[in-house]
């Protein structure tokens, strides 16, 4: 009996691990995405293309000079992303967590190993939003405003640095 | 002394009985402490005795298995479908997997394990080691030039401590299973959205705090076997009481430690 | 009486359970080589007198002493040491449930002196030849045994490894007098094969003149004679004679 246990506990671990999308990580290569905000990201968050789970954010230091936020992306190898993609730092829903989804360019080139991510665009403060779009400046706005603001993060037309 | 004795006693002199019973139960912990530190050595130092540690290993590990899953699956199961209905409060249903995955390894999984083992493993330990007192098969091993501490406590101790902890990831597993199975066949989330959301957001002390625990709580669940079966005096009765009191303070200490220790690891994260 | 050290003496021992005297100042000893059997009604210390011999149980007053030297405070390695000259059976046998009955008999061989399960196994089943029992006994369990089974093979456990001394704790209590006499007949033999000091308690009175050279008696937790097991039946000493002659009232009077 204790052998079944034993099997399912092992089965549904491996099924996990390989639907999660978390492969060997060894063989990932390292690239680095540069952020005005990183919000609430933070290292283990997922990298992903199209949706698909593609590898983890493994680091999230502030560069001293520019003030901008580093974050290192751990991706599976057998991804390559052409060196003009877009990297967002998005969530799934108002209660999801902050990921990295990374819009494909259209290159002929890919980023190489250790190379860098140049379009990037930041965490949006959400709450600051609705602040700034609650706070008294015209009765008529307000009523269609909350409305408006509760629509998902990666929607809101936003700053790129 | 029967309950009409003992109310008498309480209501004569009630003074003399709290002082006498805190007395006792200082002179317990003192006791409990001295045994704890004599199995503790026995099992840390050698000789050891190998074949009586993986008997125990088989004995408390392995063949707990199948009460640790059955607790684990209804257990990550019923939690998974109470907390979406939380969830559904705050129109946040989608967190599920996440919260279910963060009760089961920080508690659930550890605690619930335990307490099937204090009712398992303590009680069979108290009864075995308490008959072999009964039987005077203690003194017969001591005049064999055997001591009981290194050929009957230091084993169960140390496989207590290192099957405790498999056992909670286990339930970890089976648990979060049981949840990933009402979300996907009864509450239609996609399997692959709950496990990668399990997976991600996880981070690796949530389990290992869990385990930390399990360990201790492995260690509770053998040493209160062992000190009540050593200690247990009167024959029949007496073995039946040991084992009694083992699985009641095997788990009144395993829900003590467990708030404790996660005070402790709350307060350490911050 | 020879001047030479005794083997084992009991000094002015003492010992309280409860706040109830069952050892008041024993004072015995044993020559090495004899067998003496301690007689005595139940309840009356007889137990006590072993277990405080043997250190199982700490005496609250005077000493112990072994071969002349004082056993009372000796650490808990010392102690091994000393359990290794001497063989105890007793009163269930106190065979380990959970191991074969030749695992039970060369216990001491395996977990205490090192030797190889192989050679532990051959000697415990000359140890079984020894008690007369069959070799096909050895891989049984001791709760496949009868209890007369179950005290040969104790007998066996406590005489494998040829200790200096024997204790045997009411070695015949509870079997069929056939049973008993075998055992008996058991004890004396290996007790003389080997040479050991031996020491014995027991309400048998037949067991008590077939093991032993002298009889001493335990009542009030003072041994109230002794004498060589010849003169049991002769002796003037009422108590004794009560005892003997089993009658309910006399000197010695039981709470019941």
């Amino acid at each position: 009996m204790g052998v079944v246990v034993l099997a399912l506990a092992a089965g549904f671990l491996t099924y996990s691990l390989s639907v999660g999308g978390v492969h060997m990580k060894r063989g990932n290569y390292e690239i680095a995405a540069k952020f005005g905000e990183a919000g609430s990201l933070a290292p283990g968050a997922a990298v992903s293309v199209a949706g698909v789970k593609v590898g983890t954010v493994s680091e999230i230091t502030l560069e001293p000079k520019t003030f901008l936020a580093v974050a290192k992306l751990s991706i599976d190898p057998t991804v390559k992303l052409p060196s003009d993609s877009t990297a967002k730092i998005t969530s799934d829903g108002i209660l999801g967590g902050a990921h990295v989804s990374i819009a494909p360019g259209a290159a002929m080139d890919d980023i190489k190993p250790g190379g860098q991510i140049e379009n990037t665009q930041g965490a949006v403060d959400l709450f600051g939003l609705i602040g700034s779009v609650i706070r008294p400046q015209g009765g008529g706005s307000d009523a269609a405003a909350p409305a408006a603001a509760p629509a998902p993060a990666a929607s809101q037309p936003a700053v790129s640095y | 002394m029967t309950a009409g004795e003992a109310a008498r006693k309480v209501a004569t002199n009630p003074v003399r009985v709290l002082g006498r019973s805190t007395l006792g139960a200082v002179r317990m912990v003192g006791s409990v402490g001295v045994f704890a530190v004599r199995g503790v050595t026995a099992a840390l130092t050698p000789p050891w005795f190998f074949g009586q540690l993986m008997r125990q290993f088989v004995a408390i590990g392995f063949f707990s298995l199948p009460v640790v899953g059955l607790t684990a699956i209804f257990t990550g199961a019923a939690l998974a479908l109470n907390i979406f209905t939380g969830g559904g409060r705050f129109n946040a249903e989608q967190v599920m997997p996440q919260i279910v995955a963060l009760g089961i390894t920080r508690e659930l999984g550890p605690v619930l394990a335990s307490l099937m083992l204090a009712g398992r493993v303590s009680a069979a330990i108290a009864a075995e080691i308490g008959a072999m007192r009964a039987t005077e098969q203690i003194d017969a091993m001591r005049t064999l030039s055997t001591d009981p501490f290194r050929y009957l406590v230091g084993p169960r101790l140390l496989a207590g401590v290192l099957m405790m902890p498999l056992l909670a990831a286990v339930a970890d597993t089976i648990g979060i299973a049981g949840g990933w199975l009402v979300a996907t066949r009864v509450l239609d989330f996609s399997s692959a959205v709950y496990i990668r959301n399990t997976l991600d957001f996880l981070q690796g002390w949530d389990i290992g705090s869990g385990l930390v625990k399990a360990a201790v709580f492995g260690f509770i669940v053998a040493l209160m076997g062992c000190y009540h079966g050593y200690n247990a005096k009167g024959g029949a009765r007496g073995v039946g009481r040991a084992t009694t009191h083992a699985v009641v303070s095997s788990a009144i200490l395993i829900f003590a430690s467990d708030y404790l220790l996660t005070t402790l690891f709350t307060h350490a994260a911050q | 009486m020879t001047d030479a050290i005794p083997k084992l003496a009991w000094k002015g021992v003492s010992k309280r359970f409860e706040g109830r005297p069952v050892l008041d100042g024993l004072d015995l000893s044993v020559a090495p080589g004899r067998s003496l059997v301690i007689i005595g009604g139940s309840g009356q210390g007889k137990s006590v007198t072993i277990k405080t011999a043997l250190g199982l149980m700490r005496p609250d007053a005077g000493k112990i002493e072994l071969d002349g030297k004082n056993t009372v405070n000796l650490s808990e390695s010392a102690r091994r040491k000393l359990f290794s000259r001497v063989g105890v059976l007793f009163q269930g046998a106190a065979l380990f449930d959970s191991l074969t009955v030749w695992e039970n008999i060369a216990f001491r061989l395996i977990n205490a002196d090192g030797v190889p399960r192989k050679e532990a196994k051959e000697r415990a089943i000359e140890a079984l030849e020894q008690v007369r029992l069959a070799p096909d006994v050895a891989d049984r369990f001791p709760s496949e045994l009868s209890g007369g089974m179950q005290k040969r093979a104790g007998l066996a456990r406590a005489v494998v490894a040829q200790p200096e001394i024997l204790f045997f704790d009411e070695p015949t209590t509870g079997l069929d007098p056939i049973t008993a006499a075998a055992i008996n007949e058991l004890i004396s033999n290996q007790v003389r094969r080997l040479g050991s000091t031996a020491v014995s308690i027991t309400h048998d009175l037949a067991s008590a003149q077939t093991i032993g050279d002298e009889i001493a008696m335990l009542h009030g937790g003072k041994i109230i004679w002794r004498g060589p097991a010849a003169e049991l039946r002769t002796t003037d000493n009422p108590y004794v004679r009560q005892f003997v002659e089993g009658r309910a009232d006399g000197p010695i009077s039981h709470a019941v």
